[in-house]
């Protein structure tokens, strides 16, 4: 299982299954959130994911195993919740107070 | 060590992202295009002879619209997804010779022939590039894809167009029996589950979309891009969660998800819900159905696809003389799935329901045998 530090994180992806819907939406809000940090957030389909994408790929939990099919060794973050799930405060912490993330 | 939110990687099982897959590469050929769609939806609500303002000269531009220009930019699409900028243009090339060979919109063979003509140059290319002596590539590249286009735009014109135009014609038919038994309710026992396993857009653009627009093509207006997209289901859901929701943080999370579900469109937003309270199903299906029913007893249909399912894209795809039959659909299926979801939801209630954020927490600090990392 692939595993990160905080301090080591410079790019996250939103992957939807279309890239343009609701991972968009999500990339909006953490950008907010992450770019004061110096972290770039995208968004993409799952399909289109690849080792390359990103350091963190954060995707619903019903398109994670998919998502770690296409980025075998990236952290891959799962989220229930739309808004409001824990997995964004965890990455958002790991990214501001630093930590290991494990994916 | 793992700390991932409890039980994520067991959920899902092959088939089902094997399904979700191919469908997403259906819905990944014809999504980057719906603006093209919506183009040629309001066209077609403004000129042809029964829209707001007909004019026939600015009509002549929907028949080319559907027929050539919507396959095309499929199969140019679906080109580019298996072999970049050389397979999106030898999609297009082969797709002419589907949407010439066939007098229906041929989106189904677009989404066949662009990404075939796109695998076939990308083996032919991966055999002769190592090959190409120097100085030659732009000659081979090019001639290789002149004439593999020729090629596949010739198999298309034979071979798969004409299959294609027979599969489009038994659905279509298929769709007229389950329309006029008014069977085509049931349709929403599959959709309503192959929904919130995010299946929707392979649902709507890979299977709905394309034969809609046949149905448009011909009659002005499709029931079948409703099947899928009617925010009514999702928004009942979404107000049985604010107001019997399991728990507090539930509750108050439903009114923003209600706002991006019904007038962002973003239908994903209520997934998550229905999957914690898996019965709720139950409820989408029984919006779903009263929805398609109310479109088929007021003889209602859409010019193009509601791309995102929000409220204003319906609007805008609303044939004149649709909106009451359109939006009573909506709001009764919102009420009913409303009424059955919060009957649901109060039902289970006796069990004392864990607040989701905190257990999905707890879990994830009680397996991460690190220091935790505290909480933004």
């Amino acid at each position: 299982m692939p595993s990160i530090e905080g301090k080591d994180i410079k790019s996250v992806v939103v992957a939807c299954e279309a890239g343009m819907g609701s991972s968009v939406l999500l990339t909006t809000q953490l950008a907010k959130q992450l770019k004061p940090h110096g972290v770039a957030v995208t968004h993409s389909p799952v399909n289109r994911l690849n080792d390359d994408t990103a350091d963190v790929v954060l995707c619903h939990q019903g398109l994670v195993s998919r998502a770690r099919q296409a980025a075998p060794n990236s952290v891959v973050i799962p989220f229930q919740m739309f808004m409001g799930d824990p997995a964004f405060a965890k990455v958002t912490a790991a990214i501001t107070n630093g930590g290991t993330l494990d994916g | 060590m793992s700390d991932m939110v409890a039980g994520a990687p067991a959920a899902e099982s092959g088939w089902r992202a094997n399904v979700q897959r191919f469908g997403g590469n259906l819905a990944a050929m014809v999504m980057p295009n719906i603006g093209a769609f919506i183009a040629w939806g309001l066209l077609t609500a403004l000129f042809i002879p029964t829209g707001w303002a007909p004019n026939e000269s600015l009509a002549e531009m929907v028949g080319p619209m559907i027929l050539t220009l919507l396959p095309v930019l499929i199969g140019y699409t679906g080109g580019r997804l298996v072999h970049g900028q050389r397979g999106a243009v030898i999609g297009a090339v082969a797709t002419m010779g589907i949407v010439v060979g066939s007098d229906i919109p041929q989106f189904l063979g677009a989404m066949a022939i662009g990404p075939l003509a796109a695998w076939v140059l990308r083996k032919f290319d991966d055999f002769v590039v190592p090959r190409t002596k120097v100085g030659f590539e732009m000659l081979v590249n090019n001639f290789s894809l002149g004439i593999l286009g020729v090629v596949m735009a010739i198999i298309g014109f034979l071979g798969i167009g004409p299959i294609v135009t027979s599969l489009t014609t038994v659905l279509g038919n298929g769709v007229e029996v389950l329309v006029d038994n008014r069977l085509l309710p049931l349709a929403s026992l599959l959709i309503e589950p192959a929904k919130v396993l995010f299946l929707n857009n392979a649902i709507n653009h890979g299977v709905l979309g394309p034969l809609g627009v046949v149905e448009a093509a011909e009659a002005g207006k499709s029931i079948l891009f409703m099947l899928e997209t009617n925010p009514g289901p999702g928004l009942g859901i979404l107000l049985a969660f604010w107001l019997a929701g399991p728990n507090k943080a539930i509750r108050l999370s439903a009114p923003g998800a209600i706002i991006i579900h019904f007038f962002g469109g973003i239908h994903e937003i209520y997934f998550p819900y229905v999957l914690m309270k898996p019965q709720m199903i139950l409820a989408a299906i029984a919006g779903g159905m009263t929805g398609i029913m109310t479109f088929m007893v007021t003889g209602v249909g859409l010019v193009a696809t509601p791309s995102p399912g929000s409220i204003f894209a319906y609007m805008a795809v609303t044939p004149r003389g649709n909106f009451f039959g359109v939006l009573l659909g909506i709001a009764l299926s919102a009420i009913v799935s409303f009424v059955v979801g919060a009957a649901l939801l109060r039902f289970s209630k006796s069990d004392e329901e864990p607040d989701l954020d905190e257990a999905a927490a707890q879990s994830a600090a009680n397996k991460g045998a690190k220091p935790a990392t505290p909480e933004a």
